[in-house]
């Protein structure tokens, strides 16, 4: 579904990505990890078709990404951004309905997808108030409503025969404000939106918190790739203590049996 | 769940009150001025064809129905460009002098009032005069050069523009200057007035010339309010929602900067209602640019009508300048609006 493909990034004659592959098959979850700096976003926003790869190549759905218009991409690829800089009071409801806008679904349709979009990030008492006045983590929980309104058709394992194209979902620390609650909130939306067919690439700092969703995690430092791999094979003492300089131990989750990270 | 609604009223009640106050101004503009025309005598004038009185007959035609027609079409025109520009910049208070517009309108302006007597002799074009022509010739030229400035190969950048047109307005501003001294006094009291905006040149002409540029705003404008709305977001959030961000901002800049240089040209600089009717529209609305663009246009062309209604009774029979009563009306009447936003929320 999603390949990226000896991809390097030269912005301003730094360069910020090294020939990185990774390949995210359609319904993966892929969680790229990192010291800050490390070029997570980078290569998000290569993906996102914010950057053009200097070298290499993206390739969506085995097209390169160049080769899509932003129109058509805009169908079945939504972004969550880092942070939102949204200075004009719409209500929570707008902002969701602008995930609506390369659709055209129609009103009643939309008005749906917007009310069970808010409904899934439990936000639908958010829905009448204005957007400038919400909280850090309650923002974050509307804009995530937002990118999985656009890609909504997507999601719904019912209505997998209508999208011509499964969906790919980018996602810049969607947890970083979110409370604990709300933390596994978004784990569930992921895990049950990938098993819908949905690619999912993430930018994640909680390597706990990835573990619980990731089909496959990528270590990056310095613009490099430093690892890829299953959960299993990454969450090693050695390796963490390799990218992220820090000692940590590995213990085995007492009821999953997923790898947890102790430091 | 305590729900909040920070709007005032609904877009359709908004428009609703729009609609029925735009004919009673409207109204109001053609009955007032030195000389006042009651109403009964415009109705029966519209209604019945004749009138027993040809000099109000005379009034009305020539100078007041195209004067509140301008009037109209002016507001209209500055209100849905400030309302584009606010979007675009993503600052609701952008305003046309952001893109330098009426200060290379200024320039423009001032230089055929000192250098161009002699051009003011032979005629005019499309009912303007040769001041409107160098107001109009000013505004494009400054808007292009600074969106050249602000265009690079990685796309338009606003904040530049932004900045840029900062420094131009700021450039123009002491060529104008400079102007204004070598001027003589009538020269010189011709250029403020001009500065201050006003409707006494209306013409069939000008506003033939008005509604042909509004009517295709008109048309072009509301198409955009989908991706204004995904712009409100950010570029790039816009651009994930499959607008073409490039484009957009070229077509936005294009219609504001000639919609606000055509009513520059036929009205000189009025201040005030690009900037306000948007700002106030979205206080009583929401930012929605569905409901956004077509309220702010019917709200500005009633501020205008009423403000130039009320610009030729105050001082009666002379005229105030119509920039300065849109700014005396509109002020105020936003500084409450925005006490009682604040209390609200």
């Amino acid at each position: 579904m999603l390949k990226i493909v000896s991809v390097g990034l030269t912005i301003s004659a730094v360069p910020l990505l090294n020939n990185i592959t990774i390949d995210c098959p359609r319904g993966s979850v892929t969680a790229l990890m990192g010291p800050n700096g490390a070029g997570k976003t980078s290569l998000l926003k290569v993906i996102s078709g914010e950057h053009r790869a200097s070298q290499g190549r993206v390739e969506i759905n085995r097209q390169s990404r160049e080769d899509w218009k932003p129109a058509e991409i805009a169908q079945f690829m939504a972004v969550l951004p880092q942070s939102s800089t949204l200075e004009f009071a719409f209500t929570s409801e707008e902002v969701v309905s602008l995930g609506r806008t390369p659709h055209a679904t129609g009103t009643v349709r939309d008005a749906e997808i917007i009310t069970a979009a808010l409904a899934r990030v439990d936000a639908s008492y958010l829905a009448q108030r204005s957007f400038v006045q919400l909280s850090g983590g309650e923002k974050q929980r509307v804009q995530l409503a937002r990118v999985l309104a656009q890609i909504w058709d997507h999601c719904e394992s019912e209505s997998e025969c209508e999208a011509p194209t499964d969906g790919i979902l980018l996602l810049d620390e969607p947890s970083a404000a979110f409370d604990l609650a709300h933390q596994l909130m978004l784990i569930d939306i992921v895990q049950q939106i990938s098993a819908c067919g949905v690619t999912v690439v993430m930018v994640m700092h909680d390597l706990n918190l990835a573990a619980k969703c990731a089909d496959q995690m990528v270590f990056m430092n310095c613009g490099h790739c430093t690892a890829v791999g299953t959960v299993t094979e990454l969450l090693t003492p050695e390796l963490i203590k390799k990218v992220f300089s820090v000692d940590a131990q590995v213990m085995t989750h007492p009821l999953q049996g997923t790898p947890m990270v102790v430091v | 769940m305590k729900v909040l609604n920070t709007r005032l009223i609904t877009p359709r009640l908004c428009g609703l009150l729009l609609l029925i106050a735009l004919p009673l101004v409207s109204l109001l503009g053609l009955m007032t001025g030195p000389v006042f025309i009651p109403l009964a005598d415009i109705l029966s004038m519209t209604l019945s064809g004749d009138s027993g009185n040809s000099q109000e007959k005379l009034i009305i035609e020539i100078i007041r129905l195209p004067r509140v027609v301008l009037s109209l079409l002016v507001g209209a025109l500055l209100a849905i460009c400030g309302a584009l520009l606010q979007g675009l910049f993503r600052n609701p208070l952008a305003d046309p002098a952001l893109i330098g517009v009426s200060a290379g309108a200024s320039v423009g302006a001032s230089l055929v009032i000192v250098f161009g007597s002699m051009l003011t002799a032979n005629g005019l074009l499309l009912g303007l005069s040769a001041i409107s022509v160098g107001a109009f010739a000013g505004a494009i030229i400054t808007s292009v050069i600074i969106f050249r400035l602000a265009t690079g190969p990685q796309g338009t950048s606003v904040a530049t523009m932004l900045l840029a047109g900062i420094a131009i307005s700021a450039l123009a501003g002491a060529a104008t200057n400079t102007l204004s001294y070598l001027a003589d006094n009538d020269m010189l009291r011709r250029i403020s007035l001009w500065q201050m905006g006003n409707l006494q040149g209306a013409s069939w002409d000008r506003v033939g010339l008005c509604a042909v540029t509004a009517g295709f705003l008109g048309l072009l404008i509301p198409r955009e309010a989908g991706a204004l709305n995904a712009m409100l977001l950010g570029e790039s959030e816009a651009r994930h929602l499959g607008v073409n961000v490039e484009w957009l901002k070229r077509r936005l800049i294009i219609y504001s900067a000639l919609g606000v240089a055509i009513s520059v040209a036929v009205a000189g600089v009025i201040a005030f209602v690009g900037l306000m009717v948007p700002h106030l529209i979205r206080l009583l609305v929401g930012p929605n640019h569905r409901a956004l663009l077509p309220l702010s246009a019917l709200a500005g062309a009633i501020l205008l009508v009423a403000a130039d209604a009320l610009a030729r009774v105050v001082i009666a029979p002379a005229e105030l300048p119509v920039g300065v009563v849109t700014a005396l009306l509109g002020a105020p009447f936003f500084l409450w609006l925005l006490v009682v936003q604040r209390r609200r929320s």
